[in-house]
């Protein structure tokens, strides 16, 4: 009776540590479980944190990159700009300074010629002014007018850097052919020129 | 040993093996409970590791960007030199052509 008492006793404690080995091992196997999910956790949010980090930053070198790239590319459009309108001005500056030089009575004629030309009328009306031109250097002028043409001579410039300007007898059909019309009605060829002579574009 | 002192004995090896089982028990929690605080500081760790990267990701994206920038600014800078000089060495033809052109067109 005692033995198999003892061995009860023994069977039920044995039972009991394994069990309690059992539940032990049980936690340890869910503990490493736990850890490498939290590893994996932790290494999939760090590989996030460093791709968006990479996005980021390829964001504002672009940025930086981009406004810095747009700033010089004004600054050098400015610069070509200043170079141009440099250029014009001398060229405005030559063209209002031509009464001086051997080519005006040629020119003139030819301004007259073209203005007549394109009113086309045997009664135009000729204003003609440059500057430092009085009616002494302008005889050639009236050469190339027809018989009932009229030269009107202005003291001052037309349109400031002078020039001619041809009407019919009524003023309805006006050809103005002045430096600065010239100027304009060539921009896109005077921008051409100059930007090929200077930057060879 | 009489009968009663046999159930004795055995409800006070129940009672041993219950106690070893509830320790084992608690310890199976505790070991679970810190194994979760322990996961818990390793990920608190990597993401403090990744955000010390991050910043040194952008850091360093900003750096080599206005290193690139600053190339820029001197390559634009080259430009205007040669710009200006053209412009010096080419300025009177430029004139000379431009003022044929409104001339003769």
């Amino acid at each position: 009776m005692s033995e198999s008492l003892e061995k009860l006793q023994n069977r039920i404690l044995s039972d009991a540590k394994n069990k309690a080995e059992e539940t032990i091992k049980d936690a340890q196997a869910k503990s490493q479980q736990i850890l490498e999910e939290a590893r994996q956790r932790a290494q999939r949010e760090s590989e996030e944190i460093i791709a968006k980090a990479n996005v980021e930053a390829e964001s504002i070198r672009r940025s930086i990159l981009s406004s810095k790239v747009r700033v010089n590319r004004l600054r050098i459009l400015d610069e070509k700009n200043r170079i141009v309108e440099d250029i014009i001005h001398s060229v405005e500056d030559q063209l209002s300074r031509i009464s001086k030089s051997e080519q005006f009575e040629e020119t003139a004629q030819r301004f007259v010629t073209e203005a007549v030309k394109a009113v086309d009328t045997d009664q135009p009306v000729v204003r003609i002014g440059f500057r430092d031109v009085s009616k002494r250097n302008l005889d050639g002028v009236s050469r190339v007018l027809p018989k009932g043409g009229k030269l009107v001579i202005d003291e001052k410039p037309i349109d400031d850097l002078g020039g001619v300007v041809a009407t019919d007898p009524e003023g309805k059909v006006v050809f103005n052919n002045t430096f600065k019309s010239r100027l304009e009605r060539l921009d896109n060829q005077l921008l051409t020129l100059i930007s090929s002579t200077v930057f060879g574009e | 040993m009489s009968g009663i002192d046999a159930v004795k004995k055995i409800v006070e090896t129940e009672a041993q093996a219950r106690r070893i089982v509830d320790e084992a028990s608690a310890k199976a929690q505790q070991i679970i409970s810190q194994t979760r605080e322990q996961a818990e500081r390793i990920r608190q760790e990597a993401i403090a590791r990744a955000q010390q990267r991050r910043e040194e990701i952008l850091s360093e994206a900003k750096n080599k960007a206005e290193a690139e920038a600053l190339r820029s600014d001197q390559e634009t800078e080259q430009i205007l030199n040669n710009y200006r000089k053209l412009s010096e060495e080419r300025k009177a033809t430029a004139v000379s052509k431009a003022v044929e052109l409104i001339l003769n067109a």
